[in-house]
């Protein structure tokens, strides 16, 4: 093996040692209640931020939404934007309420707003499927990580990462659990910041522009394989020499590209000469001029749209962020914390765009095969050059990339065991730690068998069921009395229906063209508003079912703590 | 587990019969749902603007910088001026509100 890929592996390999080493420092196993709250009287408001940004700020994040940039340009920016107005969203309707209603799962919301066992069962099924789900895209960007980095095959990845997982959860408790995640977001914040900057300076010093009429260049003579079966579309008659199946017909030797779209099928090699113009993925705009310009229109309108309505609505749902706001003492507490998460993650995402811009000078031929993901991993070197200054940025990359991972993934399993321990292995397994392996088992089989899609397609997707399942549940039982428990079986199942058929569209791959394809691909501009409307509905045919307590359970929601009327579940055990 | 049995059904209704507590309800409807449809609106009127007024949005402001891009950066300002614009109100609207019924209350 090299020493670029050497130093990659030692740099993961550090993180996850220190992240495991602070993670069993603590003593206990987070699996109650108690233990966040515990976690909330001994750890400070900037740690406690730290850790949820580093929670929320996953692997997809930190690689995905570059090389959403990279490929989409401006109208890459709808994802962060929709990411960051989810913590909004989840701030301004369910945060404070949820905080004092002393539930601190879904499930338990549920139960302890409709009183119905059969709707909590529901409720439990659906978290574990949004968590799994979510844990999909981690687990394969840790393969795609190792596989960008390094010559091993991305299964080691895939199976490192769960096995790294299981070990920092199982052997730590939330206090540490915080520690860890606060650790991980500092290193994730340097592991962006240094390269950004060097890049940037780089790119400011070199007289490049990005504001061209014409597709990026190729610096030097590049030769891209093709691994997986690509469209790619040139703006203007591209020479190449390619060996391998291209349009259709095999090929060996040089080629002339007329402007239009292009299919390349696996296996085959491209070679561009320095100064020649680059081909981008059928669909993305291929000038950096229109790179640059957010334009949209018609079915592309409809697509941005829904991947606004999943990123706002959905963050509420997902199952590890909404827990996390127990590690606040009080409303106000939790409140205070908001601003300053909100302003560390937009930090975040502020640098992995600046990176996506600067990686389409830099790294190019990612747009080529396919691997735009992986560009945050791969500017480094591409700024600095193969030698010691550039292996040692692409490891504090990969280190920032294995911590991205590591903390969004620890954190799902975290909340998926605890659900899993309560309502899924009660009275037959009482071991939290078992619950925690098998939270993390599951996903590794799909990630391993499912061929890898972009984090553009899969996050917003996972996104899209916690839109159109959590938040009309949350939303309606926070703050609508009329709620009744089939009302709210009868919108979950909706929501989910709609927004799984586009799961399983994209995981089987065939979508048809056209707005109809876009709403299998992005369900949450349909899913939701349906899954709003079958509550309402059935919650207005089934009045007589609304449960005898709501004034009472809706007025501890909204007393504000400083009427002394919220519980915490500690003091009652 | 039922919500909030340590408290006898009496606190809350005396809680809810106040109507400094009506107002304190009203005054925080009155800011979130009013504010959720505002930021809601903003960011689905950028994608509007970017698709059917593309050359408003193309406007250069400074070399590679076009409107679009300001605007499209004024929309994580936007989330941040939101966030800490309802934490003030909180701090200095609902909370010395609940803490003034509180002591009503107990007194």
């Amino acid at each position: 093996m090299d020493t670029p890929s050497l130093v990659a592996l030692v740099a993961i390999g550090l993180v996850g040692i220190a992240s495991v080493l602070i993670g069993t420092l603590g003593v206990r196993v987070a699996r109650s209640t108690s233990d966040f709250l515990v976690a909330s009287r001994t750890v400070g408001a900037v740690p406690n931020a730290a850790a949820i940004s580093g929670e929320y700020l996953s692997a997809a994040t930190f690689l995905g939404v570059a090389g959403i940039v990279l490929r989409e340009g401006a109208d890459g920016l709808w994802y962060p934007i929709a990411f960051c107005a989810g913590y909004l969203a989840l701030l301004l309707l369910v945060a404070a309420p949820l905080r004092r209603s002393g539930a601190y799962t879904i499930p338990d919301f549920a139960e302890a707003r409709l009183h119905a066992r059969g709707l909590r069962r529901l409720c439990t099924g659906l978290v574990l499927l949004i968590g799994w789900l979510y844990l999909l895209p981690q687990l394969q960007g840790a393969g795609l990580a190792l596989t960008t980095l390094t010559t091993l095959p991305g299964w080691v990845g895939v199976v490192g990462a769960g096995v790294l997982v299981i070990l920092s959860v199982v052997g730590g408790g939330m206090r540490s659990i915080t520690f860890v995640q606060a650790f991980q977001y500092w290193l994730k914040l340097t592991a962006l910041t240094v390269p950004a900057l060097i890049a940037l300076a780089l790119f400011l010093g070199s007289g490049r522009e990005l504001d061209r009429p014409t597709a990026p260049v190729f610096a030097e003579e590049t030769t891209v394989s093709v691994e997986t079966p690509v469209r790619l579309e040139v703006a203007a008659d591209t020479a190449l020499r390619a060996r391998g199946t291209v349009d259709g017909a095999a090929v060996d030797g040089p080629l002339v590209w007329a402007p239009g779209v292009h299919d390349v099928q696996a296996g085959t090699e491209l070679r561009f000469a320095a100064g020649s113009g680059v081909p981008v993925p059928a669909g993305a705009p291929p000038t950096d001029r229109e790179w640059l310009e957010p334009h949209s229109g018609g079915a592309t309108l409809l697509e941005i749209y829904s991947i606004m309505i999943a990123g706002i609505a959905g963050t509420m749902g997902l199952p590890h962020v909404l827990v996390r706001f127990y590690t606040n003492p009080d409303g106000r507490a939790a409140r205070r914390t908001t601003v300053v998460v909100l302003a560390m993650i937009g930090a975040v995402f502020a640098l992995v765009s600046l990176l996506g811009l600067l990686s389409r000078a830099f790294t190019p031929e990612l747009l080529v095969d396919g691997r735009t993901d992986g560009a945050v991993l791969l500017v480094p070197t591409a700024v600095l050059g193969d030698g010691w200054a550039g292996w040692l940025l692409g490891g504090l990359v990969s280190a920032g990339a294995a911590a991205a991972f590591l903390s969004t993934s620890s954190g799902l399993v975290v909340s998926l065991a605890g659900v899993l321990f309560t309502d899924v292995l009660s009275g037959r397994l009482r071991d939290f730690r078992i619950a925690a392996v098998l939270s993390a088992i599951v996903p590794v089989a799909p990630a391993l068998l499912v061929g890898r899609m972009d984090f553009a397609l899969t996050v917003p997707l996972v996104f899209a069921v916690a839109a159109a399942t959590f938040c009309p549940l949350l939303v309606l039982g926070v703050w609508w009395r009329g709620l009744t428990p089939t009302g709210a079986v009868a919108g979950l199942l909706v929501g989910a229906l709609l927004s799984c058929v586009g799961v399983a569209s994209t995981l089987v791959g065939s979508v048809p063209e056209g707005a109809f394809g876009v709403l299998l691909l992005r369900p949450a501009a349909v899913a939701v508003p349906a899954a709003f409307l079958t509550m309402i509905v059935v919650s207005r045919l089934t009045k007589a079912t609304v449960p005898a307590d709501v004034d009472r359970t809706l007025l501890q929601l909204h007393a504000p703590e400083r009427l002394g009327l919220s519980r915490e579940r500690l003091d009652s055990q | 587990m039922s919500v909030g049995d340590r408290y006898g059904p009496t606190v809350y209704e005396r809680v809810q019969a106040t109507p400094e507590f009506g107002d304190l309800r009203r005054r925080r409807r009155r800011f979130v749902f009013p504010m959720s449809a505002l930021f809601l609106v903003w960011y689905l009127a950028y994608v509007l603007l970017a698709s059917y007024a593309p050359e408003f949005m193309a406007i250069r402001v400074a070399g590679n910088v076009t409107l679009g891009l300001v605007i499209g950066l004024l929309q994580f300002v936007t989330t941040f001026v939101i966030t800490t614009a309802y934490v003030r109100f909180a701090d200095r609207k609902l909370d010395p509100a609940a803490a003034a019924i509180r002591q009503e209350i107990e007194s």
